[in-house]
């Protein structure tokens, strides 16, 4: 399924970086960024060798030993938990000759062992022997042989690694949006737990076109997704209740990240949760984000760079409720590895009739899905007319004016504590592409500043 | 291990062999040709199809292969209808014009069964391209479908699909590559 990437002839990429940061200002981009052979390399460095990226959930590493692969960029990493109980990221590169060492997805190991010379390391990292050591290393300084490894912090349960050794505090990254993560994440006093396996998919689209899609995006959804919205016989739920679609949606975006939801006016909607979810309410919310929780029909947001959130109950009677975290790891020039976990409070982890409902709405948006399968395909048509030479050569650019100057006068800005510290517009979801510029403009300051140290 | 032990695989005399293979050839037929509401005919109400989700594990881990708790579909009759009605509308884009669909199916047996109720294994091969482009996906994997002989007919009451993916290589896994 992939196809030769386009390699721009253009050396110079300051250029089309400078050329995007002044045009996302006007709600415009050049549509080559996405699919650029000479941007890709420098997106991994600046971007993902610098920003906090989303490994993993706690819940999936509960036990020492317990590990998994997972990416920063396309950097392969391994998290484990130790014997003593503490998270880390290595790189999957062995200090002797730089072989690879873990060959499956997940599982739980004490050790890790090098195939090619049988070097073993700990699960924290640190090394453990080599055959025939006594003979071939009688002068080796073994605490000098510890594998790479990236800096880790957890918010709420969510495992964030940095490859750079200088940069903000993840909770300083963060900012503003942990007031949204809290909603989110710790709904409850237990918090949110990883069901099962998750699903993974590659697919020929740029990181950055889903990453757009989840964002803020519900102008899309009622093109893209008719098919999937016009069910005849599965019941509704909350959705029901909302008969202005734009009117109950709101796009709240920080400087790096964004959150779309749509809101009820009955306060005990609780994204169609089972009643006793109110037993459950972690009592660390304050009471805004209580009744944000309380009101909220479904979430949907991107946390620069490439993590994903989905939390609600499905439209058009899809299932649901479910939590969905989505990780889109970039695979090459316009190309995907995509992703998805599933993820519940952890009181309902028994509720076998809401895990079945809510397995359904995880699946909705998978390839497996009745939502999930259009987008592919249309992302994949972006990612290929987008290495155009025809962009190139006249520099077209792609439009994300909605909500900019005298665009559109329905976009309102909230002033209600109820939505949190962000800047939060009502009808943003469908006329307001704040969140796109904000991406956009994320990629452009990380770009602009040039290699990491 | 590739896909669940077929260690009781299970001999059936030459006729039911044949019937059954036949009915899963015609079956794999309708799929292609996205002839979905006659092949919506051939279920049961009751029916449960999955499609796990496979995980590459080290030997001698002690979780499964095929994760008991997460699927890519995991349907009943009423949601596979939906689907069905679904991509019957023009806007279901993944799906406007249709897949080029072929599935090959091999290697049956009938893995389990009493008088009236049959499990059978098949492997299968399902080619698919889409649009203008000359690009195709190819999925691999066994199926496992439990047939309930009805005399004239044969009913499937149950499906899972072991895919050969650990990741999967496909843009939509639209219902006809199942």
């Amino acid at each position: 399924m992939s196809k030769p990437k386009k390699t721009n002839e253009q050396t110079d990429i300051s250029e089309i970086i400078e050329r995007t940061g002044k045009a996302v200002e006007e709600g415009r981009y050049p549509l080559e960024i996405l699919n650029n052979a000479d941007l890709y390399r420098p997106e991994l460095r600046r971007i993902f060798g610098r920003t906090w990226n989303y490994l993993g959930h706690v819940s999936e590493f509960t036990e020492p030993g317990d590990y998994a692969r997972r990416y920063i960029g396309e950097d392969p990493f391994i998290l484990t938990r130790d014997e003593s109980g503490e998270l880390h990221a290595f790189l999957d590169s062995c200090m002797h000759r730089g072989a690879q060492f873990c060959t499956a997805e997940n599982g739980n190991t004490s050790h890790f062992r090098c195939p090619y010379h049988g070097w073993t390391y700990k699960n924290d990292g640190t090394l453990q022997g080599m055959p025939h050591m006594g003979e071939a290393y009688q002068d080796l300084d073994e605490e000098e042989i510890r594998l790479e490894e990236a800096h880790l912090d957890t918010y709420q349960g969510l495992i964030f690694g940095r490859i750079a050794d200088e940069g903000p505090s993840l909770e300083a990254y963060l900012g503003d949006f942990t007031w949204y993560l809290d909603v989110l994440f710790a709904t409850t006093g237990e918090g949110m737990t990883v069901v099962g396996e998750p699903h993974r998919w590659e697919s020929d689209h740029d990181w950055k076109t889903s990453a757009d899609n989840f964002s803020g995006d519900s102008y899309h959804v009622l093109t893209t997704h008719q098919a999937g919205l016009e069910t005849e016989t599965l019941a509704r739920g909350p959705w029901e209740e909302l008969t202005d679609f734009p009117g109950a949606s709101y796009l709240a975006c920080t400087d790096r990240h964004s959150v779309g939801y749509y809101l009820s006016t009955d306060a005990d909607t609780f994204m169609g949760y089972p009643d006793e979810i109110t037993e459950y309410l972690n009592p660390e919310l304050t009471d805004e984000q209580r009744d944000l929780f309380g009101r909220s029909v479904f979430h949907f947001g991107t946390v620069f760079p490439n993590m994903s959130i989905i939390h609600g109950i499905q439209s058009g009677g899809w299932g649901g409720p479910w939590a969905c975290i989505r990780k889109w790891n970039p695979r090459g020039p316009g190309k995907t590895e995509t992703t998805s976990w599933w993820l519940i409070p952890s009181e309902l982890a028994e509720d076998e009739d809401f895990l079945e409902e809510s397995h359904r709405g995880w699946e909705s948006l998978s390839p497996g899905g009745a939502f999930e399968s259009d987008d592919l395909t249309i992302w994949e048509g972006i990612s290929d007319s987008s290495g155009a030479i025809t962009h190139e050569l006249r520099g077209t650019e792609g439009n994300m004016q909605q909500g900019l100057g005298a665009m559109t006068d329905e976009v309102e800005t909230v002033d209600d504590p109820l939505h949190g510290p962000a800047e939060v517009t009502t009808k943003g979801l469908y006329f307001d592409e704040r969140n796109s510029r904000t991406l956009l403009r994320s990629w452009y300051e990380l770009m602009r500043e040039g290699d990491a140290a | 291990m590739s896909s669940p032990s077929l260690s009781d695989t299970q001999s059936v005399d030459a006729d039911t062999q044949h019937r059954i293979e036949q009915f899963l050839f015609r079956e794999a037929d309708l799929l292609d040709r996205f002839e979905l509401e006659e092949w919506l005919s051939l279920l049961d109400d009751d029916i449960v199809l999955r499609v796990p989700v496979r995980t590459a594990r080290h030997p001698g881990s002690e979780q499964p292969e095929f994760s008991e708790e997460s699927s890519y579909l995991r349907e009943d009759y009423e949601m596979i209808r939906e689907r069905v009605g679904r991509l019957a509308k023009e806007y279901a884009w993944s799906e406007n014009p249709r897949s080029r669909v072929r599935h090959v199916i091999g290697n049956v047996r009938v893995i389990d069964g009493t008088d009236d109720t049959l499990t059978v294994a098949n492997n299968q091969h399902v080619f698919r391209s889409y649009g203008d482009t000359a690009d195709h996906d190819m999925l691999s994997a066994q199926r496992h479908t439990t047939l309930r002989d009805e005399g004239d007919v044969y009913v499937i009451t149950e499906r899972t699909v072991y895919l050969d993916h650990a990741i999967l290589n496909t843009k939509n896994l639209t219902l006809p590559l199942l």
